[in-house]
């Protein structure tokens, strides 16, 4: 039988791979798609809460469905970030990117 | 061990082994394609928590739209190889250990704690949408709204030309284009 505890640990472990790769990577393309990983394990944390603890109410499946739309609009928004970045300058490590300290 | 909890830790596997994938891949192509089986096991594992209707979500939104679209970007951007440097090695073994106190503090968490568990664990979609029209008809205007704003201003950020003199520029001026490069 599965139980709650068997998804919050796997959405944990999801959670912290994925800020892991945040935190470690400099590609700015794999930083965005850690972001979903992370996104992705929230998701599964509110499905999974929302199935065991309030079955009658779909409110954790509702909120899922606006941080769906919410993570597409922000993985829209920042490739299309990325691919300015990419064209004005030659710098794909975002580390190295200062232009907006002035 | 029921048939349930089998696939429940298939699916818990390829979606761990997915985004350690994501994480150690030094192909950024091998990354996003180690993504897609972690997006295509969270599918599996809503169809688990009896909601096909995330699943089927989750397929069309991470599974096709948000692959598809990195894997785009992907290719139109110059790829830069990471350089393993020392000053590396430190910052990946602090989140590391930043990262492992993190998960065994939650874990730790998550085991003191027992939740008040409901006794059947299926959701249907018309009671999901009976709230997501009535409850939620605002937020949803506003999430419809969210996406188109957010669809026009990546239109005006990836523009290739300046048309009407609009489109943003992160070019330097002339004459001190070095400055930036360290």
């Amino acid at each position: 039988m599965i139980t709650l505890n068997h998804y919050l640990v796997l959405a944990a472990a999801l959670f912290c791979i994925g800020l892991f790769g945040v935190l470690t990577s400099r590609s700015a393309l794999r930083v965005v798609v850690c972001v979903e990983l992370i996104l992705n394990a929230v998701n599964l944390n509110l499905a999974a809460f929302s199935a065991y603890v309030a079955p009658k109410e779909a409110v954790g499946m509702n909120f899922i469905i606006f941080l769906m739309v919410i993570a597409a609009a922000e993985v829209g928004l920042a490739l299309a970030v990325i691919l300015t970045l990419n064209r004005t300058s030659d710098i794909s490590a975002i580390d190295r990117l200062r232009k907006l300290k002035g | 061990m029921s048939l349930t909890l089998v696939f429940f830790y298939l699916y818990a596997a390829i979606a761990l082994a997915g985004a350690v994938g994501l994480v150690i891949a030094r192909n950024l192509v091998h990354a996003v394609m180690s993504l897609f089986a972690t997006l295509l096991a969270v599918a599996m594992l809503y169809m688990l928590l009896g909601s096909q209707f995330l699943a089927a979500m989750q397929l069309f939104i991470y599974g096709g739209a948000v692959t598809v679209l990195v894997l785009f970007v992907l290719m139109l951007t110059k790829a830069e190889p990471e350089k393993a440097a020392a000053s590396r090695r430190t910052v990946r073994t602090v989140s590391l250990v930043l990262c492992g106190v993190f998960f065994a503090a939650l874990t730790y968490i998550l085991g003191t704690h027992t939740w008040e568990v409901a006794a059947s664990h299926t959701q249907d979609t018309a009671s999901l949408a009976e709230i997501l029209f009535s409850r939620y008809a605002l937020p949803f205007e506003l999430a419809g709204l969210a996406l188109t704003i957010a669809l026009i201003g990546a239109i005006v950020l990836a523009r290739e030309d300046d048309v009407a003199g609009t489109a943003v520029s992160l070019r330097p001026p002339a004459g001190r284009a070095d400055g930036e490069r360290e």
